[in-house]
């Protein structure tokens, strides 16, 4: 059976839930979650989708978004659940959507779950990244970059400051895997891929841009310059209990869950 | 020096991830003009950041109209927060436009709207960061036009050694003028000089290089402008008017910014002017006459505007929503149509009295928050002398009505240092707000434990005296005499649910002097922003000292400028433009003050003789009727 952690669906049960699979690229990478939820709730209105709207204080759009994307990060896979009332063919929802969306937030996939899935900011727990870093100085080796998450994960959690407030973040539960590709040139800067396999629960989520500012502040790295970071989610799922990644469309798992 | 028009984003993105809020710098909002291609490029820069200036109704007038020109393509730019334009500067990249990610310093024109005093100083921190001259005189001949407009070009006289050129009123149509003027003179090869006396000659428009300062004995220490011997330029510049707003676009806001803005909703203007003639209100003079948009083409545009931006408010702006003759039946009608929308109408301001309360219960719905009315001076004396005409017993009215209709939070506008005021005036402000409070309590009940009961709070503005107004002869009160009736405020008010604010007496000073000084006022303004004064309209950026010490360092005493009187036969320093008002309409008004005479709304009675009418060719245009109320 599949828990059903954090916030309730905010459906009711003779709504439509859309599930909205879309991408954020380019420089709209640089918008906050709230500008992305905004931007979203106005194309939804703009392609003239028939949403439902709650019955609170404010009469907001029913709407649930996945997990916040860091302020910077690129990302293929990001989720929103629309309720609509009236049934409109998939297809065409989606073509209504991608004529009112700006291109980098771009929807790419559309198809109705049940009613009484979890909500997906919870829901959805295990994201993999790809990271490339750019411009380290001619000394790094990629083995270093290993070992300086090894000693990371060995130490089992990461102090870091989000904008003046300290926080911790553990990794024994957030930093599933990693893998570091071979060096590469760019701009005429050495570059770098890493491959990151992330879990996230409510005790938090760990940010690929924590990790490596932790990993450059390494003794085996701290001599290394860093000149700047591309990150993109490429895929997110939720971890069924046995481990196994549950894709956010399958339809099983929406069957199971009622 | 003019530079290269090419895209340079990519020295922007490297900064993106430095800064807060990057979204201020991305650009490729919708709805945002992506096509460019000129071959006249024109920039349209509020000077103050992104959020704050996106949602000027102004801009997106002028960047719709410009836009839609043949010929001519029009781009957007805002001030970098302070974080932004340190690195710029350190890394050697100019201030860029949004849309094409240019070097501002790469367009033909580029022009400012003044929306307050305030912003001088991010006038310049501008046309320095995109590398642009700061003197008009100083500027190459290939170098952009610097032109202004908007409610603060009223008194453009600090600034204006810094513009080629200053539009007066109504800009949409103006605009196109200029660019067009600009753009033919460029291409028969004019020299800089030669295109700016063409402009002079352009209705409306301002050219301050071809005006001179006169200091003589009919004339303020700050003198008056003449044109210049053989310029052919006007003596006196009026504005543009446009006779009939429902004749213009009424969709101007288009762009759906990615960032929470200030006002961050889809804004409709309903009608333009008023004629209420408030004493100390510049735009109640400046914006004249009153033209309203048909209740049908609101409802018309509002409706498209939604569709095409996606927005889930939508504000009927203007400088008095509810005065608009079909008020009512347009809130109606709006409701009807947005109900099942989530959509949420909002007006700016309510009219103190019960029609107002009924205007604002049409736009709430369930939802009741606070509810805003503007006495603006506590006693019937004062109100009588500023020609605010509501009563105590409007106000009294307009709270029963409000609490009766389910408000519980209710804010009251209120000035301090208007002409006349004595201590009297100023106790009387709480004395409104605690006989408000009763009403509500005698209405609501009043809990045992603070939640859920009534409260009112007082937002007290300092009085500037601004030019084209009644007012605009009178010194400002001075800052320790400001101080102490604050604390005279304060310590009147008795009861926990009354809560007062007031407005900075030191920025006010800085605002009082910025409107009443002439053309050496430039040199305060370079000073202060050589020591670092800029984005002066935030609290946390303002600096008092700096602005006394620039002022000193060039002979100027700030505190005692903006205190100054002018004498009321005295030629005045903007005397050379006229929103068509008459200077003896206005000497007449502060007579009316003095003796506490009203003066009644045209609109609503019968010509009152400002002379905007018979000046400008023009008249009030009223869609229903106002007499019908």
């Amino acid at each position: 059976m599949i828990a059903m952690p954090g916030k309730p669906p905010i459906g009711k049960p003779d709504l439509e839930r859309l599930r909205v699979r879309f991408g954020k690229d380019g420089r709209l990478a640089y918008l906050g979650h709230l500008e992305v939820i905004n931007t979203i709730e106005r194309s939804v209105r703009r392609a003239g989708l028939p949403f439902s709207v709650g019955n609170g204080f404010a009469r907001r759009m029913r709407i649930q978004f996945s997990q916040a994307l860091p302020v910077g990060a690129a990302s293929s896979c990001e989720y929103y659940d629309l309720y609509l009332t009236q049934h409109v063919e998939p297809t065409q929802a989606l073509a209504a959507l991608a004529a009112a969306t700006p291109l980098a937030l771009a929807p790419t996939q559309a198809a109705y779950v049940a009613g009484r899935v979890p909500a997906l900011e919870a829901w959805l727990t295990r994201s993999h990244w790809s990271v490339r870093l750019l411009g380290m100085g001619d000394a790094f080796e990629p083995e270093c970059l290993d070992e300086a998450l090894v000693r990371l994960r060995e130490r089992g959690s990461i102090d870091f400051m989000r904008g003046d407030k300290p926080r911790t973040i553990g990794l024994s539960n957030t930093l599933v895997s990693w893998e570091v590709g071979s060096c590469a040139e760019e701009l005429g800067m050495r570059a770098i891929d890493l491959s990151l396999d992330t879990r996230s629960s409510n005790l938090g989520a760990l940010r690929p841009a924590v990790l490596i500012d932790a990993a450059f502040a390494q003794e085996c790295l701290a001599s290394t310059s860093l000149d700047s970071m591309r990150v993109l989610r490429d895929d997110q799922w939720h971890e069924g209990e046995d481990g196994g990644r549950i894709d956010p469309y399958d339809v099983s798992i929406a069957v199971r869950a009622r | 020096m003019r530079l290269a028009r090419e895209d340079r984003f990519a020295q922007i993105e490297p900064l993106l991830g430095k800064v807060l809020h990057p979204a201020r710098y991305l650009d490729h909002e919708w709805g945002a003009q992506e096509q460019q291609d000129g071959p006249f490029h024109v920039c349209m820069i509020y000077a103050d950041t992104y959020e704050v200036g996106q949602p000027n109704l102004g801009i997106a007038i002028l960047y719709n109209e410009l836009n839609s020109a043949e010929g001519i393509s029009c781009e957007r730019a805002y001030l970098p927060w302070v974080d932004m334009s340190a690195l710029m500067r350190e890394r050697g990249v100019p201030l860029l436009s949004l849309e094409t990610s240019s070097p501002v310093a790469s367009f033909d024109v580029v022009g400012f709207t003044l929306a307050h005093e305030l912003v001088v100083s991010n006038v310049l921190e501008t046309l320095d960061l995109a590398g642009i001259a700061i003197a008009a005189e100083d500027r190459d001949e290939d170098d952009a036009f610097v032109i202004a407009g908007g409610p603060s070009a009223w008194n453009c006289e600090p600034l204006a050694p810094v513009f080629d050129a200053v539009l007066l009123g109504d800009g949409e149509e103006e605009i196109v003028d200029v660019a067009r003027c600009i753009r033919d003179a460029r291409a028969e090869g004019l020299s800089r000089q030669e295109i700016l006396l063409r402009l002079s000659q352009v209705e409306s428009i301002y050219v301050p290089s071809l005006y001179e300062v006169v200091v003589d004995e009919t004339s303020t220490r700050w003198g008056y402008a003449v044109p210049k011997k053989g310029s052919g330029a006007p003596e006196v510049v009026y504005k543009r008017c446009i006779p009939d707003l429902a004749a213009t676009e009424p969709v101007a806001q288009r762009i759906v910014p990615y960032m929470g803005i200030v006002q961050d909703r889809f804004a409709i203007e309903v009608l333009r002017g008023c004629a209420r003639g408030c004493r100390f209100c510049q735009a109640g003079m400046t914006y004249r006459p009153v033209r309203e948009r048909p209740a049908e083409q609101v409802i018309e545009a509002v409706t498209d505007g939604l569709a095409m931006t996606g927005y889930d408010e939508c504000s009927l702006s203007s400088l008095s929503t509810t005065d608009h003759s079909e008020c009512a039946s347009m809130l109606n009608l709006l409701n009807e149509r947005t109900r099942d929308l989530g959509v949420r109408v909002s007006i700016p301001s309510q009219r103190l009295d019960s029609f107002g309360v009924d205007m604002a219960s049409a736009v709430s719905g369930s939802r009741k928050g606070g509810l805003t009315f503007a006495p603006e001076a506590g006693t019937q004396r004062l109100r009588d002398v500023i020609n605010k005409n509501v009563t105590d017993e409007d106000l009294e009215r307009a709270a029963r009505n409000a609490f009766e209709n389910g408000w519980r939070r209710m804010k009251l506008y209120f000035m301090m240092g208007l002409p006349t005021e004595t201590d009297e005036d100023i106790l009387a402000i709480t004395a409104a707000a605690r006989r408000v409070l009763e009403i509500g309590r005698e209405i609501c009940g009043r809990p045992r434990k603070g939640k859920g009961g009534v409260s009112v709070s007082i937002s007290v503005a300092v009085f500037v005296p601004k030019c084209y107004t009644p007012f605009q002869w009178v010194g400002q009160l001075e800052r320790d005499e400001v101080r102490r009736r604050q604390q005279l405020l304060l310590q009147s008010a008795q009861d926990r649910d009354i809560r007062i604010s007031y407005h900075d007496s030191d920025v006010s000073v800085i605002e009082g002097a910025l409107s009443k000084m002439g053309r050496k006022g430039f040199e305060v303004i370079r000073e202060a922003w050589r020591r670092g004064c800029r984005f002066d309209a935030w609290t946390d950026q303002f600096k008092y000292d700096v602005w006394l010490e620039a002022g000193r360092a060039v002979g100027v005493d700030l505190e005692e400028v903006a205190t100054e009187s002018f004498d009321l036969e005295a030629r005045l320093p903007w005397d050379h433009t006229s929103p068509g008002v008459s200077k003896g309409f206005l000497q007449r008004e502060w007579r009316r003050a003095l003796g506490g005479v009203t003066t009644p709304d045209c609109t609503m009675t019968s010509c009152t003789g400002c002379g905007v009418c018979p000046s400008l060719g023009v008249s009030n245009r009223i869609a229903g009727d106002r007499h019908a109320r």
